[in-house]
């Protein structure tokens, strides 16, 4: 246990080091929050299959419970549950264009992640950042609780529980709770908790900010506290459904699996569950009770419940949908939190109109029916059909938007157009990878390549000075 | 001879100061006070420091300060101000703050809630960077003006603060070195 204690206090001083400037201390924050003693408990493992290539290095780390896919390197690291997908990295041979340039690849892109400490994190997509196309690095840094790092390269920055750095390379910055990031390049910033940023300089910039004080009922980050309010609550009720298919060495599959459609052996379903075409079910995701129509796609730590999707939805990561219905092509944004009620208990369910954009980060929670329009786009906390009308807009209208517009807390720079088209374009991106056009011959995605995967795992040691790091384990093929 | 910092510096003494806890109001009056006694010849005082029960200084407030008060001390405005740091135009901002200003309310009304609030919400707090020892060679003091870049340093003796060296002072002393030197050639 000494060597990872020691492993914790590096990884904190040198974040702090970073976070100098901002005057910002890591350790009170996380004082007390993960017991070390917990991460000797849960085993690591690793994906293997002929579609993904393979270069796991893992070096004087602890990877307790963390899903490792595609190449990477973890070196004075501690990764508690957390999920490292390497399978959109860049290939040898693939160019990467960044405004006017287009840049080769000259070897396959890895994940190098060196001095953090992930918590529950998804690090998922591949490195957005011109000067380092091949290495997508995590340095330095700490994230908590169900933060997702996504396509984002990250030195010296501290993550507070479910927000979301999106194709953003962030360096000595605090991303408050529940804030997503979608910025290009960002340094020195200390984001306040429920603030919602996404912005292409000389293009546009949208933002939207959550009020503090109804905020914490969802979430609320105290330092030195686990993270309180409606999500984690949420996510605590299923841990033991998780735990059983963790602890479950051959899991047998009693949901009929299109052979086109792919569903985790580490996602948790319950009830009656239909599954069409192209479908992709990641693992950690849990399905209770749901239809997905052909190519929609549940991604890392969503949960949906008693819900419909139509064809081709996306269910980004970590988004939750419970009691609702989602017409065709519905996007629902990484950590979105959308709930309806039970019809047979207050005919109450959330309806969500086909086309629509549910910005990343959305909460709707109703009690009394909603419908959203087809083609609307949605953001913020909607609790009713006032707050609906305050947090959206139709697209239509929003596309002629050419300069600036503002409403409720939102407030949005630049050209609509361009802003719809980038998220069309985003979410054309995600089906595609996830394999959801896939028609037989072509198109294979996620939903394909992910099929028939094994899967194997390692063990740290299991006491003295050690206790708790993994040896040094290279995997290659 | 060299000039030295503390040679130029305003002391501590004819500064406006006041405690920690004290409201806004308070300052602009211990401000105008401080400038009312100050020698009409030279340039006035633009900062009043807020000083903690030790009298010791923790805080600056200058004249920018109060007017951010006015900003943050009035709702309708006040989250316009967060929204600069993150990449919005200059003129879309200024176009925000325009419709979300409180309508009819007068420029004289937009004080008084202001008036009331505590001076440590407003003021700025001191770099390392922002002291200066009072044997500091100007040139030194310049350099480190500059670097900041700053409008006046804190002059210290032992870890005590002893007086403020204004850029303004500096520059004014940069006048009267060309001019001498004019003269010196004319001779």
């Amino acid at each position: 246990m000494i060597a990872l204690e020691k492993l914790y206090d590096r990884i904190i001083q040198r974040t702090n080091i970073n976070l100098r400037e901002l005057k910002f201390d890591v350790s009170p924050q996380i004082e007390g929050l993960i017991p070390l003693r917990q991460l000797t408990k849960f085993y690591a493992f690793y994906g293997i299959s002929p579609n993904h290539p393979i270069d796991f290095q893992f070096r004087h780390s602890n990877l307790s419970g963390s899903y490792f896919l595609g190449k990477c390197k973890v070196t004075n690291s501690l990764l508690y549950k957390s999920d490292i997908r390497g399978d959109e990295l860049k290939k040898e041979g693939d160019s990467f264009r960044f405004g006017n340039f287009i840049i080769p690849i000259n070897g396959d892109e890895s994940m190098d992640i060196q001095n953090s400490l992930l918590v529950k994190t998804l690090v998922h997509n591949f490195s957005h950042d011109p000067e380092t196309p091949d290495i997508f690095y995590i340095r330095d840094t700490v994230s908590l609780h169900f933060a997702n790092i996504h396509g984002s390269p990250s030195r010296g920055c501290f993550l507070e529980p479910f927000s979301t750095v999106d194709l953003t390379t962030m360096k000595d910055c605090v991303i408050g709770a529940y804030s997503y990031v979608q910025a290009g390049e960002i340094s020195r910033l200390n984001i306040k908790p429920g603030t919602v940023w996404v912005r292409v300089p000389d293009n546009f910039n949208f933002m939207y900010q959550f009020p503090s004080e109804q905020l914490k009922e969802y979430i609320q980050f105290n330092k030195g506290e686990n993270p309180k309010g409606l999500f984690m609550d949420f996510v605590n009720a299923r841990k033991g459904d998780f735990q059983r298919v963790f602890e479950t060495v051959n899991k047998e599959q009693t949901v009929v699996v299109p052979d086109s459609a792919s569903l985790d052996r580490y996602a948790v379903t319950k009830s009656e569950n239909h599954i069409n075409e192209n479908v992709l079910v990641s693992q950690r995701a849990f399905l209770q009770n749901v239809w997905l129509g052909k190519g929609a796609n549940a991604q890392e730590n969503s949960i949906i419940i008693n819900s419909r999707l139509e064809r081709y939805n996306v269910t980004a990561h970590g988004a939750k949908i419970i009691e609702a219905d989602l017409g065709e092509k519905v996007f629902v944004g990484f950590n979105s939190f959308l709930r309806g009620q039970p019809n047979e208990k207050s005919n109450s369910r959330l309806t969500v109109g086909k086309g629509s954009i549910i910005m990343p980060h959305t909460i709707i929670d109703i009690d009394e029916q909603l419908k959203i329009p087809d083609d609307t786009l949605v953001w913020g906390l909607i609790r009713n059909k006032k707050e609906l009308e305050q947090n959206s807009v139709s697209i239509t209208e929003f596309e002629k938007v050419d300069s600036g517009y503002s409403k409720g807390d939102m407030v949005f720079e630049g050209n609509g157009a361009n802003f719809v088209a980038a998220f069309r374009d985003r979410i054309n991106h995600i089906l595609e990878a996830n394999g959801a056009f896939f028609d037989g011959k072509k198109n294979r995605g996620h939903a394909q390549k992910n099929q028939n995967m094994s899967f194997n795992t390692i063990q740290p040691y299991p006491e003295g000075d050690l206790e708790g790091l993994y040896p040094t384990i290279i995997i290659q093929p | 001879m060299n000039q030295l910092v503390k040679d130029l510096m305003v002391p501590i003494s004819e500064y406006a100061t006041v405690s920690k806890g004290a409201t806004l109001y308070e300052a602009v009056l211990a401000l105008e006070k401080a400038q009312e006694k100050y020698d009409q010849t030279k340039t006035q005082h633009r900062a009043v420091l807020v000083m903690d029960k030790q009298n010791k200084i923790v805080g600056k407030l200058s004249q920018l300060n109060v007017l951010r008060a006015l900003e943050s001390g009035n709702e309708g405005t006040d989250h316009i101000g967060e929204i600069e740091k993150f990449g919005f135009s200059t003129k879309f901002v200024a176009n925000l703050r325009e419709r979300s200003r409180l309508k009819d309310i007068s420029f004289r009304k937009m004080c008084i809630k202001p008036a009331g609030m505590k001076v440590e919400k407003f003021m700025k707090t001191l770099s390392e960077n922002q002291y200066v020892e009072e044997n500091t060679s100007l040139d030194v003091a310049i350099y480190q003006l500059m670097a900041g870049p700053y409008l006046s340093l804190m002059v210290v003796r032992d870890q005590d603060a002893v007086g403020i060296l204004r850029l303004t002072d500096i520059f004014l002393a940069v006048v009267d070195a060309m001019k001498a030197n004019k003269a010196n050639k004319a001779k």
